[in-house]
Parts: structure tokens; sequence; C-alpha cells
């Protein structure tokens, strides 16, 4: 009885062998040992996207999106290869010093992009798609100064809109992590004395700073989640009314919410699309003194850029790299992740745009380009980073994405007054034609759609539905290719209809198909 | 030694068939004591009875060396964060580690509050599941029904979790609701921030809330609860069975005092243990709450917390006091489930001896 019950799981657990192997891809490693990361959930689809590319040069790059802290930790203990964060080592977080590593490390740069404000607000049952806020606003909001949808300072810069009296909740991350790390420290440094009254009320030591976890006081309405797939997620829930919380950008445009622009120093209100981002980029200063800190950013300058184009809470991740043999880390492992981060530096920079973040500029790549070759194992290369494609680069090695970014419409700025008429108030013509029969990509302030996101100039190509990405240089459409598109509402058509309930059939079958095989046995006998 | 079987098939920690071992060898020396001749009884092994005992002792102790080790190894670790605070670890409710003001009060309270809500499910449900099967069901389709229990717990957590999140979440918050509003009268029913009037008042207070992650949990532990009621129900005496048949009792009065008579002890150690595992659930609580670090009594409000869950979310980013009072944390639910299931296991024990007699 014993052993015919062994046989019974041993032929399931071979079937379903058998399935899943029709499903996974040949992946062979043909001369790479395979490497192991951990961290940063904000890069993680970027990250993800990368690696999935490098298998066809038989590269296995395995990555855990567990947080930034945790990628950190990890890589100080020695279980991972590399890690990835948006913070560097070093930081003071609740008055306790994050240590470095005794391991021999180097900072990479990642990708860049924009920490977004992904919200969940309908006006007259319909989704509202333009919500436009200051900054001192946003930190009320997320400091439970202000707590209904219809405050006045709300009101005032989304002036003719009839915002509902509900209740604003804060989601904000229960795990530690590099976005919050990068969210707080732009309220520690713009807005300190708000952020460190909130910080008091929830009983930690001010100065508050910036700090990894985000402290919540009880009773207030807010609504912590793990990762920014549980912050989105829980955002994007569509009975989830008046929810407000901070995500890389790509996670939004992943689940097709819209984004809160907000109100720079120039006085305009704007979205963290990648050319925006590299705008702001521009001012962050890069600490260059080699050693422990080398590459590692100063965002003060981002924070306050003057450019009317640059989104204030952008900044960029970091990978960190080992750069001696020590532990587990091989250099057989070494000439895998060196190739990885050649790859991920130079081609893989095209795709970021696409994925919601923002290429890297051209003097990051280059001294990236250059630690990569401290990785112990690597088959340095010269690369040319000319051949990159990488859409910042231009042949003075300036930032042609910053160069050629749209600026924004006259009526996001600050204190604008006229009507709001234009369809498409990103259109600020960039020598595109507008189709004015759109089929509801571009949302004229407050419609149903959910994929309101896209007013960042450019051409609307009304033959792509869902989330889309508009070049500001070409004028070329393209669909969000690496999201899973998926409208809010449900499943759209029959054909998804279908295929649920097949899946579903597909399911039941194998759950019954073990207590089945045991009837008919037993009917034998 | 039935004991010893379910603990095998249910894969339980083998601490059960330890104790039974244990309490077979006093049970001889109980003998050896009271019986009327003073002679003393030599035991006399041969090679191969010495070395199967050596290697199941070993194998025995062996287990309790490694739970002894765990213990220590938290009591060490936990033994800084608990000279910072001292006594306060069990009546602080905030968890700062870094400012050295945390404490395990809310933590503690959150898990147990989802571990009943739990139990509070999944009881009423397995003590069904368990009754139909093993004296309703037809004998064709009983195996077919054992097999389908089992593979309910052969789901992995993080499903279950998945499926909360983003699915019973959604269709479990009108229910909440409902209830906080024909039901708000009783304390831990209330909802404080929601006003019926309202008709702007967000979901989200109803979302994240003790109740779906009990839902959840209450799911993960029915299999192994039916499992146990179910073997225990099936041992009930044949001979009373019949006995009572045979004096014309219907089957429902058969089953009210023979079955659950004498399965008693089971159904109350099958709660324990499913109590016990309800209290150590992690990922799919840590996918559904929303920590808050107060003790929160209404089950249906947005705010839950549970100790395994805090360690899944803070281990990653600790310091080293944080790390120590996680390590802490973990020591006060190890403790409690130790006892919980303790408790649960002397119990069904109890009960088996019982049936048998």
């Amino acid at each position: 009885m014993f052993r015919r019950r062994i046989n019974q799981v041993v032929a399931y657990l071979s079937l379903s062998l058998v399935l899943l192997s029709f499903s996974s891809s040949q992946a062979q490693a043909a001369d790479y040992v395979p490497v192991n990361g951990a961290g940063s959930s904000w890069s993680a689809n970027a990250i993800d996207q990368w690696r999935r590319n490098v298998v066809q040069y038989g590269m296995r790059v395995n990555y855990a999106s567990t947080g930034s802290s945790d990628g950190r930790n990890q890589f100080k203990s020695g279980t991972v290869d590399f890690a990835s964060s948006e913070i560097p080592y070093g930081l003071k977080d609740g008055g306790v010093v994050d240590t470095l590593p005794s391991r021999a490390f180097a900072y990479l740069p990642l990708v860049a992009g924009g920490t977004a404000l992904m919200y969940n607000l309908k006006i007259g049952g319909k989704r509202f798609t333009n919500l436009r806020l200051d900054g001192e606003t946003l930190t009320k909001i997320f400091t439970g100064v202000i707590t209904f949808w219809d405050d006045a300072a709300i009101a005032k810069a989304n002036p003719g809109i009839a915002l509902p009296k509900r209740k604003i909740v804060p989601v904000v991350r229960s795990d530690g992590s590099g976005s919050t790390a990068q969210f707080t420290s732009w309220m520690a440094e713009e807005y300190p004395k708000i952020w460190d009254e909130y910080c008091k009320a929830a009983g930690r030591s001010t100065p508050c700073g910036v700090t990894s976890n985000y402290p919540v006081i009880a009773g207030k309405g807010y609504v912590s989640q793990p990762n920014s797939q549980g912050v989105s997620g829980y955002v994007s829930q569509n009975a989830n009314e008046g929810t407000i919380t901070y995500v890389e950008y790509s996670y939004a445009l992943k689940t097709g919410f819209p984004v809160v622009k907000l109100l720079n120093d120039a006085g305009y209100y704007v979205l963290p699309t990648a050319s925006n981002v590299a705008v702001a980029l521009l001012q962050a200063k890069i600490d260059t003194r080699p050693g422990n800190t080398y590459l590692t950013q100063i965002l003060s300058g981002v924070y306050n850029s003057k450019d009317s184009r640059a989104y204030p809470l952008s900044s960029y991740s970091y990978l960190i790299v080992p750069t001696a043999v020590s532990g587990s880390f091989t250099q057989a492992k070494g000439a895998t992740l060196g190739d990885f981060a050649y790859y991920y530096l130079c081609e893989g920079q095209q795709q970021a745009e696409v994925l919601g973040y923002s290429p890297l500029p051209i003097n990051l790549v280059k001294a990236g380009l250059e630690q990569v070759k401290k990785i112990p194992g690597v088959n340095a290369k010269n690369k040319d980073v000319s051949k990159c494609n990488n859409p910042t680069f231009s042949p003075d090695g300036s930032n042609l994405l910053a160069k050629t970014a749209p600026m924004p419409p006259e009526q996001d700025r600050e204190g604008y007054t006229g009507p709001i008429t234009d369809p498409n108030p990103g259109d600020s013509g960039s020598g595109g034609t507008v189709d004015p029969g759109n089929n509801g990509i571009v949302d004229p302030g407050n419609s149903s759609n959910g994929g309101g996101f896209i007013d960042n100039g450019g051409v609307i190509d009304s033959n792509i539905v869902g989330p889309a990405y508009c070049d500001n240089d070409t004028g070329i459409c393209q669909p969000v290719s690496a999201a899973a598109v998926t409208p809010p509402s449900g499943f759209g058509g029959l054909a998804g209809v279908v295929q649920t309930i097949a899946l579903i059939i597909l399911f039941f079958v194998l759950i019954l198909i073990v207590p089945f095989l045991q009837l008919m046995q037993r009917k034998r006998r | 030694m039935a004991n010893i079987i379910i603990g095998m098939r249910l894969g339980l920690s083998p601490r059960n068939s330890k104790q039974s071992s244990t309490s077979n060898e006093s049970q001889s020396q109980a003998l050896a004591i009271s019986s009327d001749s003073p002679r003393l009884i030599k035991h006399v092994y041969d090679a191969q009875d010495q070395i199967f005992r050596t290697v199941m002792r070993a194998a025995g102790s062996s287990v309790l060396v490694i739970m002894a080790m765990v213990g220590i190894f938290l009591a060490l670790r936990a033994s800084e964060a608990l000279g910072k605070v001292g006594l306060g670890f069990f009546t602080i409710q905030a968890w700062e580690p870094d400012s050295g003001n945390f404490g395990i009060a809310a933590v503690i309270a959150g898990t147990v509050i989802i571990a009943v809500i739990a139990v509070s499910i999944a009881v009423p449900f397995s003590l069904g599941t368990a009754l139909y099967i093993s004296e309703y069901a037809p004998r064709r389709i009983k195996k077919f029904l054992i097999t389908l229990v089992d593979l309910m717990a052969a789901i992995p957590s993080v499903v279950f979790g998945l499926w909360g999140f983003f699915y019973l979440q959604n269709e479990i918050t009108p229910v909440a609701k409902w209830i906080s509003q024909n039901f708000g009268w009783i304390p831990f029913l209330s909802v404080q921030g929601s006003d019926p009037n309202d008709p702007l008042t967000s979901n989200t207070i109803f979302t994240s809330s003790s109740l779906i992650a009990g839902i959840v949990v209450a799911l993960m532990i029915t299999p192994i609860v039916t499992s146990v009621m179910r073997e225990v129900f099936s041992q009930a005496p044949i001979g009373e069975r019949e006995a009572a048949l045979g004096l014309g009792s219907t089957h429902w009065g058969m089953v009210r005092n023979v079955v659950l008579t004498f399965g008693k002890g089971g159904i109350i150690g099958a709660t324990m243990l499913g109590l016990g595992r309800a209290l150590g659930e992690t990922i799919a609580v840590y996918m559904i709450i929303s920590p808050v670090f107060v003790i929160q009594p209404r089950i249906l409000e947005n705010g839950a917390n549970s100790v395994s869950s805090l360690i899944a979310l803070r281990y990653g980013e600790a310091t080293q006091m944080g790390m120590s009072a996680l390590m802490a944390a973990g020591l006060a639910l190890f403790i409690l489930t130790l006892i919980v299931n303790f408790v649960a296991s002397s119990i069904v024990a109890r009960s088996r001896s019982g049936a048998s007699s």
C-alpha cells in the first residue's frame, strides 16, 4: 500500500516534470558559470529583462528581488555574488550606520529611473489620470498632515477638478527597501521639518533622515505591503480607491495605473519619463574620489534642478560587485558577471526606456565600463561606447536624451489659468502627427482609461492598444512589450475567457488524475 | 503504536514517537517495581536488538538535541536584545529596535488573533469533512476524498498568499463591510474609521485585516486537522458502534454517542495541532497583512501582525540589534508553539489510550 502510493507520487512528479520541460526554454551554459544576485526590487524589472536576454549567450544570471537592504546584507555575508541597491553602504539609518562589507567591492551604475507616485482615484466613477502635486503637499500626504483628497492644497494644484472627499490611503513598503530610502531621503532633504515631526510621532529619534523602513503610525489609515509588487498590486486593485504609493515608474506602467505629475523647481508639473529623469540626473553629483564611495550619487542637485523638464525624484541604482576572489566567488564567476555587466552597460541600456526606466548617461557608462575591469577573472574588453546605441549618447559626449527632451506643455506650468482644451496635453510639437481619433491612450484629464500616463509628447499611434511608449525623437510608438499588458478590469474578450476556462480545466485534470488512477487500480483488482 | 503511525504519516515532528517510547519504558519500569517478587528482571538483548536499540535511541535523542540547540541558539542571539529592554520586551508594543524601543506585546497578540481566527474557521469545516469521510462516504469514493484532502496540504503557502492577496481580499471586503455595519456593536467586529453613511469611505479599511489572513491560514491548516480527526474517528471501537446500532440507534445517534465521544480528545488535539501550525504560518500572512505595532483586536480592520511575518519582513535590513530583537521574537514564538504542540500531542495520546481500553 505504501509502495503503491510512492509509485503514484513518482508518476505524478514525472508527469509534471514532462509538462514543465515543454515550457522551459533550452538554456545550456556553454562555458559560463551561473552567478547569483539579490537586491533591489526597484531595478528588478530591468535586471530580469537583461538576464533573460543573456540566456542566448549561455549566461545564467539568477536574481532574487528581495529588496535593497536584503541584497546589501546578503552581499556583506557573502551569500550572493552580486547585489543591487538604490543606496550605497555606509548611510545612517535610524541612528545606526550600515557598515561596509569586509570583502572588497565596487559600485557599478545600474539603471536610472524615477520614483513614481502611483495612485488609484476615481472622480464620478471614472479613473482620474491627471493628478498634479507639489513636493510639500506630497510630503504632507505621506506624513498624515493632509488626509483627504479634496484638501485645499491638492485642489490648488488641480484647478477645475472636483476632487472627492475621500480619505487618502498612503501605501508604504513594509519591508526594508531602497525605494523607501530614496523617497525618505528626498523628504528629509527637502522638507525636514514635516518629516521629522512625523518620525517623532512614530517613535523614532530625530532628526530622522533617510531610512529604509517606513515608520507607520497605527490607526492613521496607512497600509504597508511587502515589495514593489505588493504596493503596486495593492493600489491597482479596483476596490482600493484613494490609495497612493511610491514605486518605480516601471511598475506603474506594468499595471496600467497613472502616476502623479510632480512639481519641479522650475514650476512645471512633470512625469517620471525617461527623458525627464535623464534631464534631472544631469544635476547629480557623482562622487569621483577613488575609494569605497566611487561612483555614488549626491542627489540634492537633482531635487532642485532648475530645468523645466526635470523630474525631482530621479536617481540611479547600483550594482555591487566583488573586486576580489573570496568565499564562493571564483574567477569563473567573475567572467560571467563581467560579461553580464558589459552587456547591460552597453546594449542593455537601449531597453531601459521601454521598461519604464531611463538609460544611463554616457559619463556613468564610461566609468562603469572601467569599473568592470576590477572584477577578478573578467575578460576585459575595451567596449566602444559609440556602438552601444544608447539613446542618451551623442558623438560629442553630451546627453542626447536630455538635449532633445521635449519641454513640458504650458498648461502644466504652475499657476496656468488658461483653458485646458488640447485633447492631448502632452503634445509639445516634436514634429509628429497627432491622431485625433486615438483610442483613449492619451487622457485629457479625467477619463476612465487606465493608460493615461503617456502625455510626454510625441506621436500617438492608434494601432497600439494598451500601455504604449512613444519615442520623442523618432516619433515612433511601440507597445510596452516587456510588460504584461492587462487592462485593470479583468479579462477582455472571449479569447481570454476561453483561455481561463481551459486553464482551470487543465488544473482540475491535473489534480484529479492521482485519485482517478487510484480508483482504476482498485477496480482492476 | 497508533500514535507513532499517525505521527509518521502526517510528518509531524518525531517528538510524538519519542514521547511514546519513553512512556513505554516507564511502563515497563513500573511493572518491574510493582510486581510481587523482588527479583530483579534482567533484560538480555541479542546483538541485533542491541544495535536496533542504540540506533533508535540515537535517532530519538538527536531530535531532542537539535531542538535544544535551536532553543539555545535563539536564546544566545536574543540575549543582547533582551538585556537591553528587559521585561519591557513583553509589554512594549512598538518595534523600533535601533531606538531601543521594542517589544512583542503587539506582535504576539496579532499572531494569536490570526491563529484563533484560522482555527475557529478550520475546525468546523474539518470536523464535518472528517465525519463525512470516516462515517458517511461510500466506500468507493472514500479513498478519493482522502487523497483530495491530502492534496490540499501540498499547495505551497505562497500560492495561498497570492490567491488571498489578489482574489480573496476583493471578494471578502464587502462581506467584512456588511458584518461591521450589522454587528459593529460587538467590540471586536467594529471598525474604526468607517462610516456607513458616507458613500466615499474607502474599502481599504477592510483590507489586509486579521480576518483575511485568518481565512487563508484556515485553508492551510484544514488538511492536517481533517487528517488527524479522521484517523481518530476511524478508531472508535467497533464493538461499541455495533452495540449502539444494535440497541436501535440511528446512524447519527451512533456517531454522536460513540464516534464523537471517543474522539473528543482527538478533536481537541487536532485543533491544538492546527493552532500550532497557524501560529507559525509565514508567507501567506506576510503577503496579506499590513503590519501595525499596536494590539489591534478589531479583526475586520486593516492592520494585523504576526511574529513569523515580522521576521520575514525585517531580517533583511536588520542591524545587529535588530537581528537580536528578531531572534528574541522568534524565541517567544518557538516557546509558544512548543507549549501548544506539547499539550496537543499529550491530549491526542491520552485519547488513544482511552479508546483502546
